[in-house]
């Protein structure tokens, strides 16, 4: 732990002076979640600094997802707290959300009947204040609210590459579409840290590299991203740091190079140890 | 629902193809014996329409033994003629509107024939009129299907893809001016659709409509229409609302279909409150006349009818209020503890909720006067706008010279209720709260990690729902001026709900048409008054069958009815990743 | 106390039959997660087809309760599953990839056909039918508490219906493909296993058991109308999800639960009759507050 600390150099972060070790935003502290007689995660440590790219990888099983769900609060850990800039985080996944940590998931859940721009909309819903009152009497200020926030949305999309189409639903687009639209959706929350679930599953070399320079340009806006991959290539070129979970216990956590090199890690993923 | 395991599907599909190639075989006609027959056919239902179609008068409407004119039901098969006639001119395009629109000859003929013999006392009461048009309209079915089959062997499908092209539309002058006539057309035939008094006319009737829009939406008509209308979508309103103001000054006093229309009025006003509910956030809600009820009831007891139990009388736009409060307080006691639940366990409870009412309202004797209910409710009187007079909804007046019935007044209140629903719906539905609904519809999970809370926007679009169900439910009891337990039964919850869906879920005119559809049709079928229930009940089963998504649906809802959810075929897309460590491991720095 | 054994044996006679209906609600609930609106109403038509066989017997034989009581039985159950069948292949098949709504809109209708068509075409349907009771009629005695025959025929019924159940569903192939189907529809595909059939032999198990609950409700009440299968079918429904839907025991447990507790409440509490049909709500609603997956936990997989 202490080694990964000192060895991580922010070669990316060029707006931080000095030699102040970036902020800690998020801590996840001995997060344990018990499925049954199952240990899911068991006391899993874990943070992210500002303007950081960090990659989560392990084998099926290890409990990648199950640890995305308990930072956004889909699953209640049986231990442990996770902390945001400090504050405890109230494990509901609206409060995450509203905290600023936005998350994509494995299987893309778009809201399929939605056009991709209310998809966006729907990502600005803890930035908008506006009630029914406020909806129904439609003065300025709803309109004024209501006009930014179509235009945010519609930068977002534009962000990630997309088009907003009035007559288009989401579940016609194609798939790597659907994958970006997802991405502008969380990134409508304007999160601190972003949680990406395989962002490339079943994208073609030329997706994947797409979503490559997407990821970086979103570290670039200052967002801190935490990526879950199975695609090594990607995560290696990708991530500042890389966190090896195998059978809900971390198993490494160092740069990639580190982490290429541990021999726990290579047993991990070939079931023996290659000395 | 679990996805249909696609290749169970293709053999039962495949099994049945077998079937019909038989019968396709036998049937199969030659491109030149398929314009005889169709053109024969077409002389036969024109011969047909000026021909007797029962042999002698016992009572049968319309005149059906005169030959030389086309009285009674057979005048129904002159439009739809026509359109066949066109249609042979778009073939192979219009190979599909032209089997609807023959279905919808065979089915005018059918049913008349059928009706003669049955009131006739025998098929001798059938003349040769009726046996041709039968005839007729077999043959131009034939003629068309021919068609279809070639096209589905050749798998050119043509007359199918018109759905997806882009709708070209004329000038905006030309917009305008087609809304100007389609509108005023439109309210002259439904207006000529009441007016319609014997069942065998009406039923005609109707099969003519619908056939002859089934055929024309196979032409892609109403995506144009629909399209059109979306351009024009104030104009369209407004002259819909004045055609809808100004339809009492056209009934010569006469109540009548006033009050056939307020009831229609303020169950489509309930059915946009349910809407919010079940179309916009996809909650189900199954004891939705409760609120209704509650509604009533609280109207009921605040305006001193004769047999109450409570002796005040309180302003309407106050029990309005009042209504809608109570109303809106209940739903949240009823919604707080259960929309944590999944949507099968609200329906339930829902259910259940509405059972409870119902019951309570049967046996609380002291203030509801149980099974008996509350009679003699008092007309609404509003202060006038005009004198210090309140106006009293009990008179009848005259305004430009024309004497409207009492019921004008309610009528207006009812469009005033309709108006004010639809307002609130669409203002909350394109608006922060509509989209969280959506968003919650769509995708629960997804939703509350964009940060909806999903427990407080299902709370607030169940308690909203229900005030607006309780605000039409105070109209509702100043109209029937009488409360009753049986009022708000299981099967008004299910009509609502089946007129919500019927209509098309998440839209107003839906909202209006499925009410429509549902309290003007009963009246218009007395004579199938004892299997009215029977029909209503199938034609359930066979609305979800062939067109789940209602009549008017959400344009782009439409999808969901119709395809697989893309998300089911994510899971198939997804990679190995565990090989890829295994290739990739040799050192190899940023390697892409 | 006297009086409590009394209502407490009543209660699991309802609660038996409460239990027979609700199994099939839960097993078909637990294979399509389809909430089958309309099975309430095939336990009335397995009643209607036990009472049209009765008619039509000679009369010799209609008073032999060991010979009409079997056939009764065949043809409730035969009547029933024919029902269940047609509709799951005509209404339900062609629905199982639409949303819910549609689905459970498709299931109301199914409900309001059957019900409209045992009125307009049964002779006389309109009107009550008085059914036979077959079994000897009279008491016998434990205690102080009576216990009418027909009750004790019905809970024995009732118990070896749900032992043969149980027996099925987890020592039978076709059992066990069931349970694969509920589990997960489109890996049991890639085993061999022909869902369609499964669903089908689902909706007839549980028609079965429903026609089996028919026939005995016409014995106890002696009458049968074309509409109980509408309050039946509900608190059936309750009662199976009282127990955690999708779960065979619990649906068992929810139903007695459900009888037990209605005529203690309708007993003990002044003027509990006339709010009879309540407190079966009232109990689903409190217990789905305080355990939202029933007494038992739900059977039915979820997949996120």
């Amino acid at each position: 732990m202490k080694s990964v600390d000192s060895d991580f150099s922010p070669s990316s972060l060029s707006g931080l002076a000095g030699n102040f070790p970036p902020r800690v935003l998020l801590r996840a502290s001995g997060l344990t979640v018990r499925f049954g007689g199952l240990l899911a995660l068991d006391a899993v440590d874990f943070e992210v600094r500002e303007g950081e790219i960090v990659g989560l990888i392990g084998p099926n099983g290890a409990g990648k997802t199950t640890f995305f769900n308990c930072l956004t609060g889909l699953v209640m850990p049986d231990e442990g707290e996770v902390r945001y800039k400090g504050q405890l985080l109230v494990l509901r996944p609206y409060k995450v959300a509203e905290a600023g940590l936005a998350r994509t998931f494995q299987n893309i859940r778009l809201f399929p009947n939605m056009t991709p721009l209310e998809n966006v909309l729907v990502g600005r819903h803890c930035h908008t204040k506006e009630g029914v009152w406020s909806a129904l009497w439609r003065g300025k200020r709803f309109r004024e609210a209501e006009a930014s926030a179509r235009m945010a949305a519609a930068e977002f999309l534009d962000f990630v590459g997309l088009v907003p189409d009035e007559d288009l639903s989401a579940h016609s687009l194609s798939y790597g579409d659907q994958r970006r639209l997802e991405i502008a959706r969380a990134l409508a929350c304007e999160p601190g840290v972003l949680l990406l679930d395989e962002p490339t599953a079943g994208m073609n070399p030329r997706e994947t590299q797409a979503m490559l320079e997407l990821v970086q340009q979103i570290r670039d806006r200052g967002v801190a991203v935490v990526v879950i991959e199975h695609d090594m290539r990607f995560i290696f070129s990708l991530c500042d740091r890389i966190v090896v979970l195998d059978s809900g216990c971390k198993l490494s956590e160092g740069t990639s190079v580190e982490v290429r090199k541990d021999p726990r890690v290579i047993e991990a993923y070939l079931g023996i140890s290659p000395e | 629902m679990t996805p249909v395991p696609p290749s169970a599907s293709h053999l039962t599909s495949r099994h049945k193809t077998n079937w019909s190639e038989m019968w396709r075989s036998v049937l199969r006609l030659s491109g030149r014996w398929r314009f005889v027959l169709g053109i024969a056919g077409a002389l036969f239902v024109w011969t047909a329409a000026f021909s007797p179609w029962a042999s002698f008068a016992f009572g049968y409407p319309g005149k059906m033994t005169l030959s030389g004119f086309p009285g009674g039901a057979r005048v129904y098969l002159l439009p739809l003629l026509l359109l066949v006639s066109l249609l042979f001119f778009t073939l192979p395009v219009g190979a599909t509107a032209g089997v609807r629109a023959a279905l919808g000859l065979l089915f005018i003929a059918g049913y008349n024939f059928i009706a003669i013999s049955w009131e006739g006392d025998g098929v001798d009461a059938v003349a040769w009129g009726a046996w041709i048009a039968l005839l007729g309209s077999l043959l131009l079915l034939w003629a068309f299907a021919s068609f279809l089959w070639e096209e589905a062997d050749g798998r050119s499908l043509s007359g199918q893809t018109a759905g997806h092209t882009a709708v070209k539309l004329p000038d905006p002058i030309w917009q305008m001016l087609l809304v100007f006539g389609g509108v005023p057309a439109l309210l002259i035939c439904f207006v000529y659709a009441l007016d319609v008094e014997e069942s065998s006319r009406f039923v005609s009737l109707i099969c003519c409509l619908g056939a002859g829009s089934a055929a024309l939406s196979s032409l892609g008509f109403f995506n144009w229409t629909s399209e059109l209308l979306a351009r024009q979508r104030t104009f369209a309103v407004i002259l819909l609302l004045i055609a809808a103001l100004v339809f009492p000054f056209t009934q010569d006093g006469n109540g009548y279909w006033l009050r056939v229309l307020i009831s229609v009025g303020v169950f489509a006003s309930a059915a946009i409150g349910l809407n919010i509910v079940v179309g916009l956030t996809g909650l189900l809600d199954l004891g939705y006349i409760a609120f209704f009820g509650i509604g009533a009831y609280v109207s009921a007891l605040l305006s001193d009818a004769d047999f109450t139990t409570v002796h005040v009388r309180v302003p309407f736009l106050l029990v309005l209020l009042i209504g809608a409060t109570v109303a809106g307080l209940v739903g949240i006691f009823v919604g707080a503890p259960t929309l944590r639940l999944r949507g099968d366990y609200l329906a339930i409870v829902t259910l259940g909720f509405g059972e409870i009412f119902r019951i309570t309202m049967n046996n609380w004797n002291g203030l509801t006067r149980g099974p008996n209910g509350i009679a003699g409710i008092s007309d609404l009187e509003i202060p006038s706008l005009f004198g210090s007079t309140p106006l009293n909804f009990g008179d009848a007046h005259e305004v430009f010279g024309v004497s409207l019935p009492n019921f004008a007044n309610y009528y207006f209140l009812c469009i005033f209720l309709f108006i004010g629903m639809a307002i609130l719906f669409s203002r909350l539905g394109n608006s922060r709260i509509g989209r969280a609904w959506m968003a919650i519809r769509e995708d629960e999970i997804a939703a509350s990690s964009m940060g909806v809370n999903p427990v407080r926007f299902k709370l607030l679009s169940f308690a909203l729902g229900a005030s607006m169900a309780g605000a039409a439910g105070t109209v509702s009891a100043h109209v029937t001026q009488q409360v009753s337990p049986d009022s708000f039964t299981f099967m008004e919850s299910i009509l609502l709900l089946a007129a919500v869906v019927l209509g098309g879920m998440g839209t107003i005119p839906g909202a209006l048409l499925g009410a429509g559809v549902f309290y003007l049709l009963p009246e218009k079928l007395r004579a199938f008054q004892d299997v009215r229930m029977l029909m209503f009940g199938a034609a359930l089963i066979i609305m979800m069958r062939y067109r789940p998504e209602g009549l008017i649906p959400n344009r782009r809802r439409k999808a969901e009815f119709r395809e697989e959810k893309s998300r089911f075929s994510a899971g198939f897309l997804k990679g190995t990743g565990e090989l890829d460590l295994m290739q990739q491991n040799p050192v190899q720095e940023g390697g892409t | 106390m006297e009086q409590f054994a009394q209502q407490f044996v009543n209660g699991v006679v309802l609660g038996a039959m409460y239990g027979l209906i609700a199994l099939g609600y839960t097993m078909v609930y637990g294979i399509i997660q389809l909430w089958n609106f309309a099975h309430g109403e095939i336990f009335m038509v397995g009643a209607f087809g036990g009472l049209a066989v009765w008619t039509a017997l000679p009369e010799s034989l209609a008073e032999n309760a060991f010979l009409a009581l079997p056939l009764i039985f065949t043809a409730a159950v035969f009547t029933a599953t024919f029902t269940a069948v047609l509709v799951e292949r005509v209404a339900y098949r062609p629905l199982r990839s639409s949303p819910r709504i549609t689905a459970l809109i498709t299931a109301i209708g199914v409900s309001i056909v059957l019900q409209e068509s045992v009125r307009l075409f049964y002779p006389d349907g309109k009107r009550p039918q008085s059914f036979p009771g077959l079994v000897a009629e009279g008491n016998f005695s434990i205690g102080d508490v009576r216990i009418p025959w027909v009750s004790l025929f019905i809970v024995i019924v009732a118990f070896f219906a749900m032992l043969l159940l149980q027996a099925f569903v987890h020592a039978t192939k076709t059992g066990k493909a069931m349970r694969a189907v509920s589990q997960d529809p489109d890996t049991a595909r890639l085993m061999g296993i022909d869902v369609n059939r499964i669903i089908m032999v689902t909706f007839a198990v549980g028609a079965i058991l429903a026609a089996l609950a028919g026939v005995l409700q016409g014995m106890k009440f002696r009458q049968i109308d074309f509409h109980m299968g509408f309050l039946a079918g509900l608190k059936a429904f309750t009662a199976a999800v009282l127990g955690g839907i999708g779960n065979i025991t619990g649906a068992v447990l929810g139903g007695l639960l459900l009888g037990i507790t209605e005529v203690m409440a309708t007993q003990y509490i002044p003027q509990g009759s006339a709010w009879k049909d309540v407190w079966a709500f009232i109990v689903l609603i409190v217990v789905l507050v305080f355990r939202p997956t029933g007494l038992l936990g739900e059977d039915v997989s979820v997949r996120a």
